[in-house]
């Protein structure tokens, strides 16, 4: 016990280097014989449907049991599978979004799955897709879905005020002052206060690259040029009262449901969430491609979560087989969005007919908003990956959010205040940070 | 006089919206169907009253998993509490009544018990029933409910104002054990403390958050709190927003036993907190 203590306080400290070589070859699935695949497993998720994909997978495969237990989503559930793995209680397979991957891998938290599973992501998954679940040449994780940008508008009133959808962010501009010039009361968009994803999402589709790894170091670039021209973009909308700063929670779709917000960006899952949250304003929303800054085609994630195998898990062997059905299998996939009202697209694009066939979109007017969905996947911009203390990052650009729209900060300012705290933390962590 | 009548009557009128708004907002909120709880204003009634739709629909969620999380609170709060104050009265009264060796040093160990926040003993406590199997069983939370540092150190002072010596003098003349004595003599004369130590106790763990979460992963054993974190943090994010109506329903659900215990016991409490403060 004692040393394995040891080994994983050496495993933090050794950030990158870790990730190459170090503890990884400890849990390294290939070198040691095969695992059984029969045996309990216990999986951990908040994911929609994971009740039933569980269920879906013991009717298929009687030698394997997954128990399923549900666990809250957010920062909370991340401390709790950390302590659980540090206590060794952890279960055998858990949900991991993409932005606290690295954190895990590097602090040693998760399996490493390159002799397990890697084959399976690099035949099944794009670079899109597999930048966010490899690190420094092996594979963590296995993504489930991805979460390609989109922006979704109230068709009805862009017809009756004559506005059109925008392309180019430019544009996005001119209909924000459209919109609020037809309604006084409505806005073309919204600054999430409480959450910085889709400001992340929208620096990495400019082409900012918050985190670079080397080969045993980290460049921390957070207020990159091309991110600080998003953040200069939108707490100027801010500011001038052209886009809304709401919570992402009751307060934004409060104002979705007063017909207070017509247009907002975000994600491929997003159109799923809106029909149920909003159902009377069926037939009035319509989806379209994110605007770019050159009007070229490109794109980010907003969202999207993959599956590990915690370090400690009882039954990697079945895990793995369990993580591969869930991942890659289409009735695997089926069961996911069995409820028929998960708009989730799956990071395997052969599994897109999949989720397209039970997705029904008479709410959206019976648009075809998978093939949309799939040009943002294919317009995703390679080389993003997250920070190895995305938690800390996070903290440090949410409690600065809300002080935007007011003046008391600028959003660029944010994204460097952001940037000190992370390398900061890192620092903290034993990290080796090159630059800035 | 630095604040006239009116100035105190303000602030004390101040509170009152502080602590009633959020309830009222509850109150209304939950008799909202799920358009009406977006599209209209938190604290005016909806075009529709769905208290009893969302009452079942809360009842029936999940297999009934909510009356299962209520049941876990109330033995998690309601007999822990009970238990702990128990002991707690045990002990501070042997604090100040018996004489025994390390009494002193004893008892700067429990005022360090008190020192220490709930919160930070989480992480500690869960890997310590780590090692003890108990993660993700009943005991891995009711067992650390048990142990109150506070409630022996209120005991202590209780016992020192309610209990005169000679009391227990004239009972250890008459030939009582010193359980006897504790249980029949003292134990009758500290009961409104032990009313107060017990609410402390209780709203303690009823409100204990982070200790379940890393402990529990059973849904079966949540407390409510928990539960409703669950309903709560998954709803709009995941998109089952169902699920949003639910955690404010179940919220109301969840306050109303408080309410209730609060209101039963308060001259109990009100009566112990005097008996505290001149001491």
């Amino acid at each position: 016990m004692l040393r394995r203590t040891t080994a994983a306080l050496a495993c933090s400290v050794t950030a990158l280097a870790l990730l190459a070589t170090a503890c990884g070859g400890e849990a390294d699935q290939g070198a040691l014989p095969a695992p059984g695949k029969t045996g309990e497993v216990t999986f951990w998720s908040f994911v929609k449907g994971s009740d039933k994909v569980a269920a879906a997978f013991n009717r298929s495969h009687p030698d394997i049991k997954v128990t399923f237990e549900t666990v809250p989503s957010g920062q909370e559930y991340y401390s709790k599978l950390t302590n659980a793995v540090k206590a060794g209680t952890a279960p055998d397979v858990a949900v991991v979004e993409y932005p606290h991957l690295p954190e895990f891998a590097a602090q040693g938290k998760i399996e490493d799955l390159s002799g397990s599973l890697g084959p399976v992501v690099k035949e099944r998954f794009p670079e899109a897709a597999r930048q966010l679940v490899n690190l420094g040449d092996r594979t963590w994780a296995v993504p489930r879905d991805a979460a390609p940008l989109m922006m979704m508008y109230r068709k009805d009133f862009f017809t009756r005020h004559k506005i059109d959808v925008p392309t180019t962010w430019d544009a996005y501009r001119n209909m924000t002052e459209q919109v609020k010039k037809a309604d006084p009361a409505a806005r073309g968009g919204v600054l999430y206060t409480d959450n910085p994803g889709l400001l992340s999402a929208l620096s990495w589709q400019a082409g900012g690259q918050w985190f670079s790894a080397g080969k045993d170091s980290w460049k921390v670039t957070v207020d990159d040029a091309p991110s600080k021209k998003v953040a200069a973009y939108w707490g100027d909308l801010a500011r001038k009262d052209l886009v809304r700063p709401l919570s992402q929670l009751d307060p934004f779709w409060t104002s979705v449901q007063k017909g207070r917000t017509v247009a907002y960006v975000c994600a491929s899952w997003c159109a799923g969430a809106h029909q149920a949250t909003v159902p009377d304003q069926k037939g009035k929303w319509a989806v379209a491609s994110v605007p770019t800054w050159d009007g070229k085609p490109a794109s980010a994630m907003y969202g999207g979560s993959s599956f590990v195998i915690p370090k400690g898990a009882d039954n990697s062997g079945a895990a793995a087989e369990f993580i591969k059905w869930i991942t890659t299998d289409p009735e695997g996939m089926k069961a996911w969005v069995s409820s028929g009202t998960s708009s989730m697209f799956p990071a395997d694009p052969k599994l897109v007919p999949v989720t397209k066939a039970a997705f029904a979109t008479d709410y959206f007017g019976g648009q075809d908003i998978y093939s949309l969905m799939s040009r943002s996947y294919d317009a995703i911009r390679p080389g993003w990956t997250w920070g190895p203390v995305m938690g800390a990052t996070n903290t440090a650009i949410v409690d600065q959010l809300p002080k935007v729209a007011d003046g008391t900060v600028t959003l660029p300012g944010v994204l460097s205040t952001a940037e000190q705290a992370t390398v900061a933390q890192m620092k903290q962590r034993g990290l080796t940070v090159t630059a800035p | 006089m630095l604040l006239s009548k009116a100035g105190v009557t303000a602030m004390l009128g101040l509170a009152t919206l502080y602590t009633l708004l959020p309830l009222t907002w509850l109150l209304l909120s939950s008799t909202k169907s799920r358009e009406d709880l977006f599209g209209t204003n938190g604290f005016a009634l909806g075009g529709e009253t769905h208290l009893a739709a969302n009452l079942s629909h809360l009842f029936a969620a999940d297999g009934g998993v909510y009356v299962r999380w209520l049941i876990n609170t109330v033995l998690y709060a309601g007999v822990g509490a009970l238990l702990a104050s128990v002991f707690g009265v045990a002990a501070g009264y042997a604090f100040d009544k018996l004489t025994f060796p390390g009494k002193e040093r004893l008892f700067s160990l429990v005022l360090l018990g008190v020192m220490v926040p709930g919160t930070a003993m989480a992480i500690p406590l869960y890997l310590l029933a780590a090692k003890a199997g108990l993660v993700n069983t009943f005991w891995g939370v009711f067992i650390p409910g048990l142990v109150f540092p506070f409630g022996v150190y209120l005991a202590r002072v209780f016992s020192a104002s309610y209990v005169p010596d000679e009391v227990l003098e004239a009972a250890r003349m008459d030939g009582a054990s010193e359980f006897r004595t504790f249980c029949r003599i003292a134990f009758p004369m500290i009961a409104p403390g032990f009313v107060t130590i017990f609410l402390f106790q209780f709203t303690q763990i009823w409100n204990s958050f982070f200790l379940p979460l890393v402990m529990l992963s059973d849904q079966d054993l949540y407390p409510v709190n928990l539960g409703l974190y669950v309903w709560y943090s998954s709803a709009l994010t995941q998109g089952h927003p169902e699920d949003y109506l639910l955690a404010v329903v179940g919220s109301l659900v969840a306050v109303a036993p408080l309410i209730a215990v609060f209101l039963m016991l308060q001259r109990f409490w009100k009566s112990g907190m005097t008996a505290g403060a001149v001491k």
